[in-house]
């Protein structure tokens, strides 16, 4: 009985030694975690949505119900006190796990400005070229009066986009997110602007 | 004690990864890309260092019956810390590796050296020897994954080596990491029996 105890003791102490220590470096990077998290977000938005001077999360007011799930966020990057173009954050499910991308639309000539692949864990070599410069510019300046859809060959209409070879899947993925988000950015921003 | 013999066991003789068979899961899983392979290793070899001290360090202190659960709490501390400093300083490799930084917690290489050689060892031949078996399996890693990723991207370390269809798909592929190693381990077999 007393050995127990005292081996139950001398755990506790090694667990709880080791517990302060964790919790005194978690003290210490969380700050720049949380940092490094942000920068990379705002990295990708200035990638996605270059002409902006600030962007700002504004999915509260426009991502009202009924909405597809798929969107998980709607930043609207300004120029002064001027909307110029809106960025989503979806989220589809790929291949082997679900794919976090961006998509940028501008308000003016109401087209897609590019995507990008936030997260993926896609097939290295297949499924993953989804993060190349490559593939994001397969839906650059795409417009958006016709839903996007995929095609295993060259496109020869302006919605088709070539699927990467051998990820068909991954492809429709990411091109379901970015008909989700032109569905929702023609019903909040783009009818507003047409006569 | 032969310090030099300690380190260099680790690397060649007793290499975790092609000698001792340890490790196995990381080493199929992550060398897609040399990168990968040689952040893997570095953590690993960082993980074990630490650890080797610690474990070599309470070495008295620990009492024998309850040592297991005393080293995976040790190791998993310095797994934990690995974990936030690799997310705060190297955001892309902790992408890359991802849930396989906190699975280094179970990677028997560490659990294996704090058992078999720390606990029984001053401090000075644990830190040799966790050097040793983390430059072994970082060097093994390493070449498992130039293997792979020159025959399976046509790229090495992300330089473009092939032109790119010609590199054959399947070695970055899961399949491929059992076809590299197999063929990597039949090959040292064949010359290290040939010199011994």
């Amino acid at each position: 009985m007393r050995d127990i105890l005292k081996l139950g003791l001398f755990l506790l102490l090694v667990a709880g030694v080791a517990g302060a220590g964790l919790s005194y470096v978690n003290s210490l990077a969380s700050p720049l975690i949380a940092q490094q998290i942000l920068q990379n977000k705002l990295d990708s938005f200035k990638e996605v949505y270059p002409q902006s001077d600030r962007v700002v999360n504004e999915t509260a007011t426009h991502l009202t119900p009924p909405y597809d799930p798929v969107i998980k966020e709607v930043n609207v990057a300004y120029r002064g006190e001027e909307p110029v173009g809106v960025i989503y954050a979806v989220e589809t499910k790929g291949y082997s796990g679900p794919i976090a991308l961006l998509a940028g639309f501008d308000i003016a000539t109401a087209r897609i400005t590019t995507i990008k692949v936030l997260s993926q864990r896609e097939t290295p070599g297949l499924g993953a070229k989804a993060t190349e410069s490559k593939f994001y510019d397969r839906y650059k300046d795409k417009g958006i009066d016709i839903a996007l859809e995929v095609t295993k060959t060259p496109p020869l209409k302006e919605n088709q986009v070539q699927a990467i070879t051998a990820s068909t899947i991954t492809t429709k993925a990411v091109t379901k997110g970015v008909n989700a988000a032109r569905e929702h950015f023609i019903a909040h921003f783009a009818a507003a602007k047409q006569p | 004690m032969n310090l030099q013999k300690e380190f260099t066991k680790g690397i060649v003789s007793d290499n975790p990864l092609f000698r001792l068979l340890l490790g196995m899961c990381p080493a199929l899983a992550v060398t897609t890309s040399v990168n990968n392979g040689l952040g893997m290793g570095v953590a690993v070899t960082g993980v074990l260092l630490a650890s080797n001290i610690v474990v070599s360090a309470m070495r008295k202190v620990i009492p024998s019956s309850v040592r297991i659960p005393a080293f995976i709490v040790i190791i998993a501390t310095f797994v934990t810390i690995t974990d936030m400093l690799m997310h705060a300083f190297t955001p892309a490799l902790y992408t890359a590796l991802g849930i396989f930084i906190p699975l280094i917690v179970v990677n028997c290489i560490i659990l294996g050296r704090a058992e078999s050689f720390a606990s029984r060892n001053t401090m000075l031949p644990a830190i040799i020897d966790a050097l040793g078996m983390g430059i072994g399996f970082t060097l093994a890693l390493v070449m498992v994954s130039a293997v792979r990723e020159v025959l399976g991207a046509g790229t090495f370390f992300g330089l473009q080596l092939l032109p790119e269809n010609i590199p054959a798909l399947i070695m970055i592929l899961p399949p491929g990491g059992f076809i590299a190693l197999g063929c990597i381990l039949g090959l040292m077999n064949k010359f290290q029996r040939k010199t011994a």
